[in-house]
């Protein structure tokens, strides 16, 4: 019984779109009678159209509305939202510049998940996960996700997809896949068996880049986004994980969206918003790096962190990270690759006082002592109310002489 | 208390090839980590080769359950992911494996991985040093939110290594009400155990 309300629920939130994310990159590999490269059609229309309303309640369209709206309920009660006014107003700040006068009708949730993922509802539900945001280099790239979203809003892709659901067996195919969570190749099965068709993808990503041109960002940064995901999804989906679907094991070249991308953007120039988002961000972040170390997929997040820290080497949040990263997963050099990073983090200013903690975990690992003891008591002067204080502590009891 | 456990049973056993046994008195997990029983729990039993641990429950696994590791070995996992076709040229994802010389800390660090697997969020509590199953060992607390349906959960567990090989127990319920009410028949139990 439990089970089954369970897996009702999974499906209910899949229907909100499992849209942008290993979904959307792995459903635009589908086969379709469309080439991948085709020319998106024209899209102004969907841009200048009047806000939506609210369809009939016995319409289907309305039913898809109604359940919505009890999804958004629970989702307002979930623990996993990131309740967060300056967040909150920034992300909506740019969803209004985008939107236009739909903005009223978009309600934007952060949800504290760390993978990559965005999806909106046809009742105006955005939902951005942190994975996400963490993965984002500036504004122009968290808009060019945004804007696709919006773009499936505006030309009420969901309608048309939960017509098409209903008329297969792929629902109970999803529904046995669903608890299968961890890589972001897995989700992005899940994502990809419920997502919207090609056609919609390839629809949403010309009416995003016209929205986000339109608001004056760079739309060359659209291609950036799936350049950088698609170098995590190769960890476990291969060098060419590109160009084929594992559900539907189809071999069309990804390249072909990347150059779609880069045509509709032109060569008009634009924001990147860099500084902005950091500064939007920054109060989040090491939650975020945290939650990405402990989804245990290293080698994932191993990607993910070189290319931040080569974006920012004197973050020391995202060397910790990496240095945690590389403690955990102790294979080969990782362990001195992983005092390096500690020892430059804990050298920084803004160290996290865990930097220590796990700085002096290594030295102690290592056979070093003193430089442990010194380590420890850094963690503990910085944190000496820490929840595993008592174990430090039992630590330095032991390596003092 | 009898429709509780029938409940129990059929939605097992409706989701999966798995059954509900009772147990009582001396059990022995993986014919090595002995614990006395002094109230009844309920264990699940599943066909073939099911999870590293052994999973016991008072009012059904979904509400709470108390896990043992015994006797696991350098290389081996503490989780069975649920399989995905991994084809030519790609990797399954990484799971929490035991190995040696990890210190108390990576030990629990493994742990949280096994309850943050399922994209569940989870934050670890007080850590100490403690004897389980007669070894020195380390006790953790720890706080998870469930990914599939938002419940707040509070866990302990207990992680020793004994000549090499790990033992541990971990003992989760939702905050409210089940977790306190429960935890004392879980300590119970953890507090008997013993390696043979």
């Amino acid at each position: 019984m439990i089970s089954a309300a369970r897996d009702r629920r999974s499906a209910l939130r899949s229907i909100c779109g499992h849209c942008v994310g290993m979904g959307a990159l792995l459903a635009l590999e589908r086969p379709s009678a469309q080439p991948a490269a085709a020319p998106a059609e024209p899209v102004l229309d969907a841009i200048t159209l009047p806000r939506l309303a609210r369809p009939a309640i016995d319409s289907d369209e309305g039913g898809l509305w109604a359940l919505m709206d009890r999804e958004e309920a629970r989702l307002r009660r979930s623990p996993f939202v990131v309740r967060d006014a300056a967040l909150s107003d920034y992300l909506r700040s740019i969803v209004c510049r985008l939107a236009g006068d739909h903005c009223p009708d978009v309600r934007v949730h952060v949800v504290r998940t760390p993978v990559f993922n965005a999806s909106m509802a046809p009742n105006g539900m955005m939902q951005v996960w942190t994975g996400l945001l963490l993965r984002m280099d500036n504004e122009a790239q968290l808009a060019t996700v945004l804007g696709h979203e919006l773009g499936h809003y505006l030309e009420r892709h969901s309608v048309e997809r939960l017509r098409d659901l209903k008329s297969r067996a792929a629902f109970a195919q999803f529904l046995g896949l669903f608890g299968a969570v961890g890589s972001l190749g897995q989700l992005g099965m899940l994502a990809g068996a419920f997502a919207f068709s090609r056609d919609h993808e390839t629809r949403a990503d010309s009416l995003g880049i016209r929205l986000m041109q339109r608001a004056g960002y760079d739309g060359q940064q659209a291609a950036q986004v799936w350049d950088n995901l698609l170098l995590e999804l190769q960890v476990t989906g291969g060098e060419d994980v590109g160009k084929r679907s594992p559900m539907m094991a189809t071999h069309p070249p990804l390249a072909s969206r990347r150059s779609a991308l880069l045509r509709l953007a032109g060569d008009r120039s634009g924001d990147s918003g860099e500084q902005a988002y950091r500064d939007a961000m920054a109060a989040h972040r090491l939650t975020w790096l945290q939650d990405e170390v402990r989804r245990g997929q290293f080698d994932e997040s191993l990607i993910l962190l070189d290319r931040l820290a080569r974006r920012a080497p004197a973050d020391a949040g995202v060397l910790f990270a990496r240095g945690e990263t590389l403690r955990l997963r102790a294979t080969g050099p990782d362990a001195s690759r992983a005092l390096d990073d500690l020892s430059a983090a804990a050298a920084l200013p803004g160290v996290p006082p865990q930097a220590h903690r796990s700085l002096g975990l290594l030295h102690r690992q290592r056979g070093d002592l003193p430089a442990a003891a010194r380590a420890f008591e850094s963690y503990l002067s910085a944190s000496p109310e820490a929840a595993d204080a008592a174990l430090i502590r039992h630590y330095l009891k032991e390596i003092s002489p | 208390m009898m429709s509780r456990r029938l409940m129990l049973c059929l939605t097992l056993l409706l989701t999966g090839c798995a059954s509900v046994v009772k147990v009582e008195g001396e059990q022995v997990v993986n014919q090595r980590l002995v614990v006395k029983v002094a109230d009844a729990w309920n264990k699940l039993v599943t066909a073939g080769e099911g999870q590293p641990f052994e999973a016991w429950t008072q009012d059904g696994l979904m509400l709470d359950h108390l896990r043992f590791w015994a006797a696991i070995k350098p290389g081996q996992t503490l989780l069975v992911a649920p399989s995905v076709p991994v084809g030519a040229g790609r990797r399954a994802p990484q799971v929490p494996t035991f190995r040696a010389g990890m210190s108390a800390d990576e030990l629990v660090a493994l742990f949280e991985l096994v309850y943050a697997a399922d994209g569940s969020l989870v934050t670890l509590g007080k850590l100490e040093p403690v004897r389980f199953a007669g070894e020195a060992a380390v006790r953790f607390e720890f706080a998870v939110a469930r990914k599939s349906d938002g419940v707040q959960l509070q866990g302990v567990g207990w992680v020793a290594v004994h000549q090499g090989m790990l033992f541990a127990s971990t003992f989760v319920a939702p905050r409210l009400a089940f977790f306190g009410r429960l935890l004392p028949k879980a300590e119970a139990v953890v507090a008997t155990a013993r390696i043979r």
